[in-house]
C-alpha cells in the first residue's frame, strides 16, 4: 500500500468532512437557486428542476470520488478490520478512511433526499 | 371526488341546521363556545374503532376543530396521512422498545457481534432510507395540489389584533364585499385566500378543512380550501400574536353552492334597518355613541374601517372573532367590557350604558341579518 | 477487540530533536521497561506536595475565585439545576391556569411571560448551559488532562451565566419579562414597548456569549489537551460529541446574535430591520432565529446521547459496537441539522420546492440519529447487561425519545405540518425529545457520575422512585398532548373555551406534570441531602472502562496524578497496570516543579506531545470582568449608554489585566523534563499552541456572525421586488474603496510585524505595530464616512450598510486594542522575537477581520449599484 505521505497525517483528517460539507454545499446551492428563480423568474419551474438536476449529479460524483478515497484509506481488503481501536498510525489512517466512506453513504443518501422535492413539484406555488 | 374524501365524509346540512343547532348547544351562559356533537359524523369503521379506543380516556375524534375529523379535500387527505403514519410509528416503537427490553431484561446473555451489526446497518441505514423515500414521494408529490390555484370564491383575509378582516371578491368585482370574523365557502370548489396583516403575524387555519398559512404585515401569502361537506367549522390563530391570542378564532361556514350564492348576494347588500322599538332604540344609541367612528354598518352613517363590519352581524354565528355565541347576553357584555371579556382589545368599555340602552343595543345589533 | 500496545508497533511515531531546545526533545513512546520501572517513594512524596501546593483552592469565601474545572464545572451544574427548577415552576403554573377552560388563574399577559421565560430558560439557561457545565466538569477527568486549557475563561462564562441567567430570571418577579415568545417574532417584539424585549434580547446574547466561550474552551480542549497516545480514533465518545456540538455552537449561534444586534438596533434606534412599511422584513429575524433554533435542539440533544455512549458500555461490560458509526453518526447529524431550519417555517408561505427541501433534510437526518440508537442496542446485545440505576434512565430516555423521533418523522413532512404547526402536537413531539434526548440521559448522567464527583453513591430507592414517577408522569402529561394538537388547540393560548374537546385531556395533562414534578423533587433530594454517614463509594463503583474513572481516590486537586500514556478506547479494561502507574506518578507530569499549575498540550490528530502549558489560576479579575461585561449587557436595557460604555470599558480593562499578567508570559527556560525521558518547550506560539485554537475558532464563529449579516443583504435582495430602493444614495465610492485599502493596508502591516518579529528586527515590527492601528483607525472611519449621506432611519437598505459598517468598526475596535496589545509587549519584554504568541494571535485576528472588512466594504459599495 503505497500511500502518498503527504496525505498521511492532516490532509487525510478531511475525509471526516468532505462527505457532508458536499452535502452542505448541494443544500445551499439548491435552496439558493430556488428561492432566487421563484422570486425573481416566474412560477414555471422547469429551467429550475433541470438546474437542480445537474447539480445533483454534480455533487454525487464529487460525493462519489470521495468515497473511492476514503474507501481506499480505509483498505478494508487488506485487513478486514473496521475496528480501528489499535494505537497504530495504519489505525488511525484506516478509522478516518472508515468513517469518511460511512459519512460519504448518509452525504449520498441526504444529497437523492434533498434533490427528491424536484420530482414531484413542478412549479414555484 | 378524490379517492380518500371517502373519509370523513358528513351528512348535509345547511346554514339553517346550523343557526337552529347554535341555539341549542348553548345553555345561553354567555360564556359557552360552540360545540358540534358529532352524530351527524359518518366515518368508515376503521377509524370508528381507533376513535373508541381513544374516547376510553380522551374526547371523541369530533369536534368543530379537528383535524381528524376533516371536511375538505386536504385535511382528508392529511387524516388519512396521519393514520397511515401512526401505525407506522406504533409498530417501530413497540420493535425498538421490545428490543431494548428483550436484551437488557429477558435475554441478557451476550449474542453475535454479526447480528448487531448487521442491526445497524439494516435498522439504522437501509430500512428508514427505504421507508422515508416512500413517505417523503408520497406526501411531497401531494402539496402542489393542496396549494393549486382556488377557481371558485377569491376571498382576502387580514388578521388584525385580534380579530379577522374578510373581503370577497366575486369575479369581475370592482370592490370587495366586506365582512368579519366568519367566513363563509361554497361547497365542492377550491377557494383562493389571500392573506395578510395589520400590525403583527397571525396564521389562518380551519383545521377540518386543510393546513395552515401564516399572515404577515406588508406582505401577501395565500392558500387555498376545498371544502366538501356543508357545515360549520371553527378556525383559529395559531401564530402568537399578543395577549387575546387565545380569543382569535372565527367559524367557518360551508354552504352547498346555491345556497352560498344566494349568501354572497345578500352580503352585497347594504344593511336593512332591524324592525322593532327595541332595536329602532338601539340604533339611536349606536349613533349616540359614536360606534360608527370605528364600525361600518353599510348604508348608514357608521362608516369605520378601525373595526370590524357590522352590515350583516346578525347573521353571523359567533361575537368578537369567535369568542362569544351571538345572542343577546354576549352582546350586551361585550359592549360593557370588550376588554373583560378580550384582554388588549382596543373598543372602549361601554359601562355607562344601561342595561336597558345595552339591551336595546344588542337588540339593533342582533337585528342586523 | 482492542488491540494492547506492543513496544514496536509504532516506531515510525519516535521523535528525538526537531527544533532544538524549543521542540519536544527525547524519547516517545515511551518503551515498556521505562513505563516497568518504579518510582522512588520519596521523590513521588515531594512530587505529590508540590503538586498539591501548585493547586490547592483558595481557602473560605474566597473559594469563590477558583477557577479549577473541579468547582467552576460544579458551580455551573448546579447554577444550570436551579435555573431549570425555576423554569419549571413557571412550566407548573401554567399547567394550574390550563387545566380547566377559560380559568383566570394567571391573566394573559402574565401567562405569556410565563411561555416565554420557560422555552428561554430551559434553553438558554439549562439546556445548553448544563451541556457545557457537565463537559466542564467531566472533559478534563475524561481526557486525563489537568484542567480545562484556559481555565479563567470557564469561570468568566460561568460569572457572565450567573450573572445574565438571574437578570433575565427575576423580571418574571417584576412582572415585566418578555412575552413575545422565546422566538420573539416581530413586529410582535419590535412594537412593544415595554423593556421585556430588551432583557430577552440583552440578557441571553450576554449568556451566548458566554456559551460560546465555553464552546470554544471545549473545542481546543478536546483537540489539544488529550493525553499522549490518544489519536483521534482512540477518543473517548464523550469527547467527540464534545468536539462535534462545541463546533455546532461555533456555527449556530452566531447568526443569532447578527440577529440580536439587529434587532436590537431596531428597538434602541428604529432602523427598520423588520419593518416591513420602510422595507425591513420581519422574516429575516425568523430565518436568523431557526439558522440558530434548529441546530440548537441537536446541540442539546447530542451531548445526552455523549452521555449515553458513556454508560451504555459500562452497563454491558464489553466496549461500544460501531464506534465508526456513532462518530458517523455526530458528524452526519452536525451537519444535517443546519439544513433543517425552514421546517419551522413550514407555514409562512415560502415556495412549494423550497419546503420540499427542508422536508427531506428534516427526514435525512432520522438515520444518523436512527444510527445511534441501533448501535447503542446493538452494543447492549452483545454484551451481558447488568441493569445499573443510570442505564434504567437511558432505557427509559430510548422509549421516550423513539416516540418522540418518531413524530417528528410525522411533522417533517411539510404538508402534515401544516396541520399540526403551532399546536399542541407539536408540544407534545418536543418534549418527547427533550425529555427523552436529554432530561433523562443527564438525570442517568448524574446518578453515573455523582460518585465520581463526591465520592458517595446516590440512593437506588429513590432513584427508582424518581425514575418511574417523572416517567409516568411524563407520559401522562404529554401523551394526551398529542390528541389536543389534533383536536385543533393552539400553543400558547393562555386559555381555552369550554366543549370544544379540549378539556379533559387538559385535565389530565396537569396532573401528569404534577407527578413529573414529584419525580424531579426525589431526584432534587436526592442529589442534596447529606450524605455525611454513608460509606465512601469504591474507586470505580460501575467497573468503567474509561479514564475519568481513574480519578484520585483522594479528594485532591491536582486532577490527576501523572497523565497516563493512552493505547486504548477502554483503558481501565485494557491496560492492566495504568492505575497503579498514574497513582505512582510513573507517568507525564508528576510534578510541578516551581509551582505552576501545568498539563500537557498534544498534538491535533495523534496526540503527539507538544508542549507544556502552564495554565491560570485562581483570579478575581474573571469575576469583575463578568460584572462589568454584564453592566454593558444590562444597562442598555434600560436605555443607559453611557454607564454601558463605562462598563465595557472597564471589561476590556479587566480582561487586558488579565491577559497581561497570566498568559503568554515568556518563561524562564525554554523546555521542562516532563518525565519518561522526554523535554517539552514552555512556550510555543502560533497553530501549536491552544490560544492560537482558541482565536482561529472563535473567529470562525464570528465569521459566521458576520455572514449572516451578508445573509441579511441577499436576502433583502431576493424577498423584495426593490432592493435597493430605486433611486437609493449609494455609498460614497471614493471614501468606501479608500476604507478598503487603508484596512488592507492594516491588515498587511499586522501580518509583516510578525514575520520582520521573528526574523529579529524589533525596531521595525514597532514601527508597523504603530501604523497598523492607525491604518486600521482610518479605515473604520472612511468607512463610517462613505454612508453619511444614508439615513439609516429611512429604509431597511442604509440600515443594513450601516449595520455592516457598525459591526465592522466594532471589530477594528477590538484589532486595534489587540495591535496595541503586541505593541506594548514589545515594550515590556513580554513579546520578543523568540515568544511571540500574541502577535501570532493577533494576525490571526486580523486575517479574518481584514478579510472581513474588505468584504464589507465590497458589500457597502460595490454589491448595491450591481443590484440595482
Amino acid at each position: 500500500m503505497s500511500w502518498p505521505k503527504i496525505l498521511d497525517r492532516h490532509q487525510s483528517l478531511w475525509f471526516l468532512i468532505t462527505g457532508p460539507t458536499l452535502w452542505a454545499l448541494h443544500f445551499c446551492t439548491v435552496y439558493a437557486m430556488t428561492a432566487i428563480y421563484c422570486e425573481k423568474l416566474g412560477d414555471e419551474a422547469g429551467p429550475l428542476r433541470l438546474g437542480i438536476l445537474g447539480v445533483t449529479l454534480g455533487a454525487l460524483v464529487l460525493i462519489g470520488i470521495t468515497a473511492w478515497l476514503s474507501w481506499r484509506q480505509w483498505d478494508y481488503t487488506d485487513d478486514w478490520d473496521y475496528e480501528h481501536d489499535g494505537l497504530t498510525v495504519e489505525d488511525r489512517r484506516e478509522f478516518i478512511g472508515h468513517a469518511g466512506f460511512l459519512l460519504c453513504v448518509v452525504s449520498v443518501i441526504g444529497v437523492i433526499y434533498v434533490a427528491l422535492p424536484a420530482a414531484f413539484v413542478g412549479s414555484c406555488v | 371526488m378524490r379517492w380518500w374524501t371517502f373519509i370523513g365524509s358528513k351528512a348535509m346540512r345547511g346554514p339553517a341546521a346550523t343557526k337552529a343547532q347554535q341555539g341549542t348547544a348553548d345553555p345561553g351562559d354567555g360564556t359557552t363556545r360552540h360545540d358540534m356533537s358529532d352524530d351527524r359524523i359518518v366515518r368508515p369503521r376503521l377509524r370508528q374503532a381507533l376513535c373508541a379506543l381513544a374516547l376510553a380516556t380522551l374526547p371523541g375524534c369530533s369536534g368543530v376543530q379537528h383535524v381528524l375529523a376533516p371536511a375538505g379535500t386536504d385535511a382528508g387527505f392529511l387524516a388519512n396521512l396521519f393514520w397511515i403514519m401512526l401505525a407506522g410509528a406504533v409498530v417501530l416503537w413497540i420493535f425498538m422498545n421490545g428490543l431494548m427490553v428483550y436484551v437488557t431484561r429477558i435475554n441478557v446473555r451476550q449474542m453475535s457481534p454479526k447480528k448487531a451489526e448487521a442491526l445497524i446497518i439494516g435498522g439504522g441505514i437501509v430500512f428508514p432510507t427505504v421507508v422515508i423515500a416512500c413517505l417523503l414521494s408520497y406526501a411531497l408529490a401531494a402539496m402542489p395540489d393542496m396549494r393549486a390555484e382556488g377557481t371558485g370564491t377569491r376571498l382576502k383575509v387580514t388578521g388584525e389584533q385580534w380579530w379577522w378582516r374578510v373581503e370577497y371578491w366575486p369575479e369581475g368585482a370592482d370592490a370587495p364585499i366586506v365582512s368579519a370574523n366568519e367566513i363563509v365557502l361554497p361547497a365542492g370548489s377550491r377557494s383562493e385566500i389571500a392573506l395578510t396583516a395589520d400590525k403583527v403575524i397571525h396564521s389562518f387555519w380551519v383545521p377540518a378543512l386543510g393546513g395552515k398559512t401564516d399572515m404577515f404585515p406588508g406582505r401577501e401569502t395565500r392558500m387555498s380550501l376545498e371544502p366538501l361537506e356543508p357545515g360549520t367549522y371553527r378556525g383559529q390563530c395559531t401564530e402568537f400574536c399578543g395577549d387575546s391570542h387565545a380569543w382569535m378564532a372565527f367559524n367557518t361556514v360551508v354552504l352547498p353552492q346555491e345556497e352560498y350564492d344566494a349568501w354572497l348576494e345578500n352580503a352585497a347588500t347594504d344593511a336593512v334597518a332591524p324592525e322593532g322599538e327595541a332595536a329602532t332604540r338601539g340604533r339611536e344609541v349606536f349613533f349616540a355613541e359614536g360606534c360608527g367612528a370605528c364600525h361600518q354598518v353599510r348604508g348608514t352613517a357608521a362608516t369605520g374601517k378601525v373595526g370590524p363590519d357590522l352590515t350583516h352581524l346578525g347573521s353571523r354565528t359567533s361575537l368578537a372573532a369567535g369568542t362569544l355565541p351571538l345572542d343577546e347576553p354576549s352582546l350586551i357584555r361585550w359592549v360593557r367590557d370588550a376588554k373583560a371579556v378580550k384582554p388588549g382589545a382596543e373598543m372602549p368599555a361601554y359601562d355607562h350604558l344601561s342595561d336597558d340602552d345595552l339591551s336595546d343595543l344588542a337588540a339593533y345589533l342582533e337585528g342586523l341579518i | 477487540m482492542s488491540t494492547t500496545w506492543q513496544p514496536g508497533r509504532i516506531e515510525d511515531e519516535t521523535f528525538v530533536t526537531v527544533e532544538g531546545e524549543h521542540g519536544p526533545y527525547g524519547i516517545y513512546p515511551p518503551t515498556e521497561d521505562m513505563l516497568n520501572e518504579p518510582v522512588d517513594p520519596e521523590v513521588s512524596k515531594a512530587q505529590e506536595q508540590r503538586l498539591r501546593k501548585a493547586w490547592a483552592a483558595p481557602a473560605g469565601w474566597r473559594i469563590i475565585s477558583a477557577v479549577n474545572n473541579e468547582f467552576v464545572g460544579k458551580w455551573y451544574c448546579m447554577t444550570a439545576f436551579v435555573f431549570m427548577l425555576c423554569a419549571g415552576v413557571l412550566a407548573l403554573l401554567m399547567r394550574v391556569q390550563l387545566s380547566v377552560p377559560e380559568n383566570d388563574f394567571l391573566d394573559a399577559s402574565t401567562f405569556n411571560q410565563f411561555f416565554t421565560m420557560h422555552g428561554s430558560a430551559m434553553m438558554f439557561l439549562f439546556a445548553v448551559p448544563m451541556f457545557e457545565a457537565l463537559s466542564i466538569l467531566l472533559l478534563p477527568e475524561i481526557l486525563r488532562a489537568r484542567d480545562m486549557p484556559f481555565p479563567r475563561l470557564s469561570a468568566f462564562g460561568y460569572w457572565c451565566f450567573l450573572i445574565g441567567g438571574i437578570f433575565v430570571l427575576s423580571s418574571v418577579l417584576f412582572g415585566v419579562a418578555p412575552e413575545g415568545g422565546w422566538f420573539m417574532y416581530p413586529p410582535l417584539s419590535t412594537i412593544d414597548e415595554s423593556i421585556g424585549p430588551d432583557i430577552w434580547l440583552l440578557g441571553l446574547s450576554f449568556i451566548e456569549v458566554a456559551s460560546i466561550a465555553a464552546a470554544v474552551e471545549l473545542i481546543v480542549g478536546v483537540i489539544k489537551c488529550r493525553p499522549p497516545g490518544m489519536r483521534i480514533n482512540l477518543m473517548p465518545l464523550y469527547a467527540w460529541y464534545v468536539l462535534v456540538v462545541g463546533v455546532m455552537i461555533l456555527f449556530a449561534f452566531p447568526p443569532l446574535i447578527a440577529g440580536d444586534f439587529l434587532f436590537e438596533m431596531q428597538r434602541s434606534f428604529d432602523w427598520p430591520f423588520f419593518d416591513p412599511e420602510r422595507g425591513g422584513d420581519p422574516l429575516l429575524w425568523q430565518h436568523l432565529f431557526w439558522i440558530f433554533g434548529h441546530p440548537e435542539v441537536y446541540i442539546v440533544f447530542l451531548p445526552s446521547i455523549a452521555l449515553a455512549a458513556m454508560i451504555i458500555p459500562t452497563a454491558a461490560q464489553r466496549p461500544i459496537v460501531g464506534y465508526n458509526w456513532i462518530v458517523l453518526s455526530a458528524v452526519g447529524v452536525g451537519f444535517l441539522s443546519f439544513g433543517l431550519w425552514v421546517h419551522h417555517m413550514f407555514t409562512t408561505g415560502l415556495p412549494s420546492l423550497s419546503l420540499g427541501f427542508f422536508s427531506a433534510a428534516s427526514e435525512a437526518v432520522v438515520i444518523p440519529t436512527g444510527v445511534q440508537l441501533f448501535a447503542f442496542v446493538a452494543t447492549l446485545m452483545v454484551g451481558r447487561v447488568k441493569m445499573i440505576l443510570p442505564m434504567l434512565w437511558i432505557a427509559g430516555a430510548m422509549a421516550v425519545f423513539t416516540a418522540g423521533g418518531l413524530t417528528g418523522v410525522m411533522i417533517a413532512l411539510a404538508p402534515f405540518d401544516w396541520q399540526v404547526h403551532d399546536t399542541y402536537f407539536i408540544v407534545a413531539h418536543l418534549h418527547y425529545t427533550l425529555f427523552g434526548g436529554m432530561i433523562f440521559p443527564i438525570v442517568g448522567g448524574i446518578y453515573y457520575y455523582y460518585p465520581f464527583f463526591t465520592k458517595k453513591m446516590m440512593s437506588e430507592r429513590l432513584g427508582k422512585w424518581s425514575f418511574w414517577l417523572s416517567f409516568t408522569g411524563f407520559n401522562i402529561c404529554f401523551l394526551p398532548m398529542h390528541w389536543t394538537g389534533l383536536a385543533g388547540m393552539p400553543r400558547r393560548v393562555y386559555t381555552y373555551p369550554e366543549g370544544i374537546g379540549w378539556d379533559m385531556a387538559n385535565m389530565i395533562s396537569t396532573v401528569g406534570a404534577f407527578i413529573t414534578a414529584a419525580g424531579v423533587l426525589v431526584f432534587a433530594y436526592d442529589l442534596l441531602r447529606s450524605k455525611k454517614h454513608q460509606p465512601r463509594a469504591p474507586r470505580n463503583p460501575w467497573k468503567a472502562g474509561t479514564l475519568e474513572w481513574a480519578d484520585d481516590p483522594n479528594d485532591e486537586n491536582w486532577g490527576v496524578r501523572s497523565v497516563p500514556f493512552v493505547t486504548s478506547r477502554y483503558p481501565l479494561w485494557d491496560q492492566p497496570k495504568l492505575l497503579e502507574r498514574i497513582d505512582a506518578g510513573r507517568y507525564y507530569l508528576p510534578d510541578s516543579q516551581e509551582g505552576y499549575r501545568e498539563t500537557i498540550i498534544t498534538s491535533a490528530v495523534d496526540a503527539r506531545p507538544q508542549h507544556v502549558t502552564r495554565v491560570t489560576g485562581p483570579a478575581w479579575c474573571t469575576i469583575w470582568a463578568a460584572i462589568f461585561t454584564g453592566g454593558a449587557f444590562i444597562f442598555p436595557t434600560f436605555s443607559w449608554y453611557v454607564p454601558a460604555a463605562i462598563s465595557a470599558a472597564f471589561a476590556v480593562v479587566c480582561v487586558l489585566y488579565w491577559l497581561w499578567t497570566a498568559t503568554a508570559q515568556v518563561p524562564v527556560r525554554p523546555s521542562q523534563d516532563v518525565s519518561l525521558g522526554l523535554r517539552l518547550p514552555l512556550y510555543v506560539s502560533g497553530p501549536k499552541a491552544p490560544g492560537w485554537w482558541a482565536v482561529f475558532i472563535t473567529m470562525l464563529g464570528d465569521a459566521t456572525a458576520f455572514t449572516s449579516l451578508i445573509f441579511g443583504v441577499f436576502y433583502y435582495w431576493t424577498a423584495s421586488p426593490d432592493f435597493p430602493p430605486a433611486g437609493a444614495l449609494h455609498a460614497d465610492a471614493v471614501w468606501i474603496s479608500g476604507a478598503a485599502i487603508l484596512y488592507a493596508l492594516s491588515w498587511a502591516a499586522t501580518r509583516a510585524a510578525r514575520g520582520v518579529n521573528r526574523g529579529g528586527m524589533q525596531r521595525l515590527a514597532q514601527g508597523l505595530l504603530i501604523a497598523a492601528p492607525l491604518l486600521a483607525a482610518a479605515g473604520g472611519g472612511a468607512m463610517c464616512f462613505s454612508l453619511m449621506g444614508m439615513d439609516p432611519t429611512s429604509h431597511a437598505y442604509p440600515a443594513i450598510m450601516w449595520g455592516l459598517a457598525v459591526w465592522t468598526c466594532a471589530h477594528t475596535a477590538c484589532g486595534v486594542i489587540m495591535q496595541l496589545y503586541c505593541l506594548a509587549g514589545t515594550f515590556f519584554g513580554k513579546l520578543t522575537s523568540r515568544y511571540d504568541a500574541d502577535l501570532w494571535n493577533t494576525t490571526l485576528y486580523w486575517h479574518f477581520h481584514g478579510g472581513s472588512a474588505i468584504i464589507a466594504a465590497a458589500v457597502i459599495g460595490w454589491l448595491p449599484r450591481v443590484l440595482s
